[in-house]
């Protein structure tokens, strides 16, 4: 399955990702970093088909999608 | 863990500690337009015989125009407000065989920069535009540009703009560009392969990105990502009718002619002889 690797540090909490993502595999999360943004987080990765969307959406570089055989995107 | 892609070609350190996060605020279009940028760039350096060393980023001063020499990884130049294209000129001139890309915004490029970028075009200098167009200047506090949709209210036009905005696509077409398009921030494939064209493209190449400022607008970062969308539509499509009003997006022109440099070099072939 695949997997969300998040930078909590370079994260501003905008959730653009939760949005462009096309099949709502991730959500908002109820973390906090310590700037007070609202993180993302995984919802049900099983519906993540690794488009990678929203890696390219980020505008921190912050979010990136491991796919399930390890070579990521 | 998996880093981003894209920060391979970014400085994550500078002398003074670590240079990221980006200085920008949260949900800033300019941000994934240097992201849509760096896949651009990242899909040429795999895919064309060019080297890091051939490409040169070139920015003026504004919100956008932080992006290039703050963060970026490749030689790069921040230079005096509105005079990003005609270093970029220099550049060229001096090097023929750069790959120029300029990172400005509708401020620098349309108001205090008009001159430079109206002649750059005319002049067709082999160089990349990338354009963010929030509608506004966002660094001095969100005052009224000239891209500013007629009655938007900003802080200096509160009960909204009496003016007419420009269309910069139309501008950079009718003064000679080779390769115009419109994007929104929401569009990051066709903003992606656009910059990618553009900068294959022999002649200036100009991508405006409508990009969205949460801040001075007042608006989260999704709404206004949302929006993106619901206020553009493809030009191929009638703006009559339900779509009356809608800002046209997709490419405006894509033609083949010389560009500065070659008629030059003509020109200097023919003296030698």
């Amino acid at each position: 399955m695949n997997r969300l690797c998040l930078n909590a540090t370079y994260c501003k909490g905008c959730l653009i990702c939760v949005e462009a993502c096309p099949t709502g595999a991730i959500k908002a999360s109820g973390r906090i970093n310590s700037k007070g943004h609202v993180l993302p987080e995984e919802d049900d990765m099983r519906r993540c088909t690794g488009c990678n969307l929203c890696e390219t959406v980020c505008p921190d570089f912050a979010i990136t999608i491991e796919t399930a055989d390890g070579e990521g995107g | 863990m998996k880093k981003h892609p894209m920060l391979k070609y970014l400085k994550e350190e500078g002398p003074a500690g670590p240079r990221l996060p980006l200085i920008m605020c949260p949900g800033c279009g300019a941000g994934q337009v240097l992201n849509y940028a760096l896949h651009a760039v990242d899909t040429i350096l795999q895919e064309d015989a060019l080297r890091k060393e051939d490409f040169v980023f070139i920015s003026g001063v504004g919100c956008s125009s932080r992006l290039a020499s703050h963060y970026l990884n490749f030689d790069s130049g921040w230079t005096l407000h509105g005079r990003a294209l005609a270093v970029a000129t220099g550049a060229q001139l001096a090097n023929p065989r750069l790959k120029i890309v300029v990172f400005t915004g509708d401020g620098d490029a349309a108001a205090i920069g008009g001159n430079h970028f109206i002649h750059t075009c005319r002049r067709n200098m082999d160089v990349t535009i990338v354009c963010m167009n929030n509608g506004l200047y966002g660094m001095t506090g969100g005052q009224v540009a000239p891209t500013t949709p007629i009655g938007q209210t900003t802080t200096t036009t509160p009960y909204g703009n009496v003016e007419d905005e420009f269309d910069l696509c139309r501008l950079a077409q009718t003064a000679g560009a080779t390769y115009v398009a419109r994007w929104t921030t929401a569009h990051p494939h066709q903003v992606i392969k656009s910059i990618l064209k553009g900068i294959r493209k022999k002649g200036t190449a100009f991508i405006e990105i409508l990009s969205q400022c949460p801040v001075h607008r007042k608006t989260s970062p999704v709404e206004m990502f949302r929006n993106m969308k619901k206020i553009t539509v493809p030009l191929k499509k009638s703006t009559a009718g339900p779509a009356a009003g809608k800002i046209p997006v997709g490419e405006f022109c894509d033609i083949d002619k010389p560009d500065w440099i070659e008629r030059y070099q003509k020109i200097m072939d023919q003296l030698s002889e």
